[in-house]
């Protein structure tokens, strides 16, 4: 019962959304429409998934408040967490209740702008540092396909950079053509696998014979 | 020896070059000329021929504040280049930086605009492709109010819209999922024309969809940024950034054919010395 149900409404409720792409009938002692009941399904969707971020923020609390309890190693980085996550929220919250305060919408733009942008940024440009010192270190021509491979990068590379043009205008040209014709190719085929394979999976989550999204168990 | 030594460098000598080349042209700026791609030109071309008088676009702000550096100038060239023809821009987001970008944007953009009138920015739906496709069915009513709680049912910029045929253009910058992918999946044939812009990393996935005419125009990167610029003849951060990235490459490069040399320097002394026969 615990499973059976939820297959079950995996089962109807993903099939009526597969059925409204090929047919538009008016369900039997209704007069609504298969694409209207799919459209009013797909809105549940998106209301569920606005929960989800809420559930997502409770999660962070109870994880990370039984750290700062617990004082386990590292509680003072989860303190900082909590903090900043309920600062965001209270502003948030207060400046979309209050849509006329502009001291409100004023701070809640200044911690977005000054506060989370630079550090989120920050972050994901450190990746630069990682790749020159990958590119140093671990970019070794071993083998023949290795070999293909990073020649291929470097001229893709160089073929983006104004700087290389100006040394051989025919960096660019060379780069386009490994991306719109060598990539190109190779790429289609990876998107008609991963359409294939998304297809055999959803199928199989349909019918119930795969269970991972229930959890553990059985 | 050296070799070894060559090829074991301290990777902090690695961080501090690629800082001071990554620094240094944005001190003093180098000016290297850029060429404009065509897919570029295509968004740029695209925009040029909508009538101010009826064309709708949708500006998609569905990159996160992480990828910002890498689309951002994008998202503002072409904004003021909306701006600049009085076309009706739609700020619309999927992803939950999106809202606060678009506010950076109009703020950005001045006096070019009048918010409710050709500029709004009607916020965040929840729900990734599922929102994607509830925002395709009714684009005039999934929002009621916008992201500054004004109600959208008044505004000039919101009137006339009753299906997604009514835009006519739908310029998506994203870095990640929802994506080009979930909007193309939605779209309806015939609807409104697709273009995106994308970071860096992702322009090697989308080229089967450019080559195929799915996307009308594409935008690569910081590259696309600065070229865009260019093309309205304002420049702003992506031509200020475009030398260090350029410089950024060049050493990335060297790296690998110095990294490689020290490799098969090394692997030459092995032979020679252990093998006894090359002396």
């Amino acid at each position: 019962m615990k499973r059976s149900v939820p297959l079950l409404i995996v089962f109807v409720i993903g099939t009526f959304l597969l059925a409204s792409y090929f047919f538009n009938f008016t369900l039997p002692g209704t007069n609504i429409t298969l694409k209207q009941g799919a459209s009013t399904i797909n809105n549940w969707g998106v209301i569920v998934t606005a929960f989800a971020v809420g559930l997502a923020s409770i999660n962070l609390l109870r994880i990370h408040g039984a750290k700062i309890i617990n004082q386990r190693s590292g509680w003072v980085n989860s303190a900082i967490l909590i903090l900043t996550m309920f600062t965001f929220i209270i502003v948030g919250i207060y400046s979309r209740s209050n849509p006329d305060n502009e001291s409100a919408a004023k701070l809640f733009s200044n911690l977005f702008n000054y506060a989370y942008s630079p550090f989120s940024a920050t972050m994901y440009s450190m990746i630069a540092f990682y790749v020159a010192s990958a590119s140093y270190r671990a970019f070794r021509m071993r083998s023949l396909e290795a070999t293909l491979l990073l020649s291929a990068a470097v001229l893709v590379m160089l073929g983006n950079a104004p700087i290389a043009e100006q040394v051989w205008a025919q960096f660019p040209v060379i780069g386009k053509w490994l991306l719109t014709v060598i990539n190109t190719t190779g790429q289609r085929g990876i998107a008609i696998g991963v359409a294939i394979g998304g297809f055999a999976t959803s199928l199989r989550i349909l019918l119930g014979f795969d269970r991972g999204h229930l959890g553990q168990g059985d | 020896m050296w070799f070894e030594r060559l090829q074991n460098i301290d990777r902090r000598v690695i961080y501090t070059i690629l800082l001071i080349v990554l620094i240094t042209p944005m001190i003093k700026p180098i000016g290297i000329p850029l060429s404009v791609n065509s897919t570029t030109r295509q968004v740029y071309n695209l925009i040029e021929n909508l009538d101010p008088e009826k064309d709708i676009v949708m500006m998609g702000m569905d990159y996160s504040v992480a990828g910002q550096a890498d689309v951002h100038p994008q998202a503002v060239a072409v904004a003021k280049h909306l701006a600049n023809r009085n076309i009706r821009n739609i700020m619309v987001s999927f992803v939950a930086d999106g809202p606060m970008l678009a506010e950076k944007i109009i703020g950005i953009l001045g006096d070019r605009v009048t918010y409710g009138q050709n500029i709004v920015n009607v916020g965040y739906l929840a729900g990734g492709e599922s929102a994607i496709k509830k925002f395709i069915e009714a684009p005039g009513t999934t929002f009621i109010n916008d992201h500054r709680g004004k109600p959208l049912a008044n505004m000039p910029v919101m009137a006339g819209i009753k299906d997604i045929n009514d835009i006519t253009l739908i310029l998506d910058f994203q870095t990640g999922s929802p994506g080009y992918q979930d909007f193309l999946r939605q779209l309806p044939a015939g609807g409104p024309l697709y273009a995106a812009g994308i970071v860096t990393v992702s322009v090697p996935n989308v080229m089967p969809y450019l080559n195929s005419g799915q996307l009308a125009g594409l935008l690569q990167g910081l590259r696309g940024g600065a070229e865009y610029e260019v093309l309205i003849e304002e420049p702003g951060e992506g031509a200020a950034r475009m030398d260090a990235q350029s410089l950024g490459h060049v050493v990335i490069v060297a790296f690998i054919i110095v990294g490689n040399l020290a490799y098969f320097g090394s692997k030459r002394k092995g032979k020679t010395h252990g093998g006894g026969d090359k002396v």
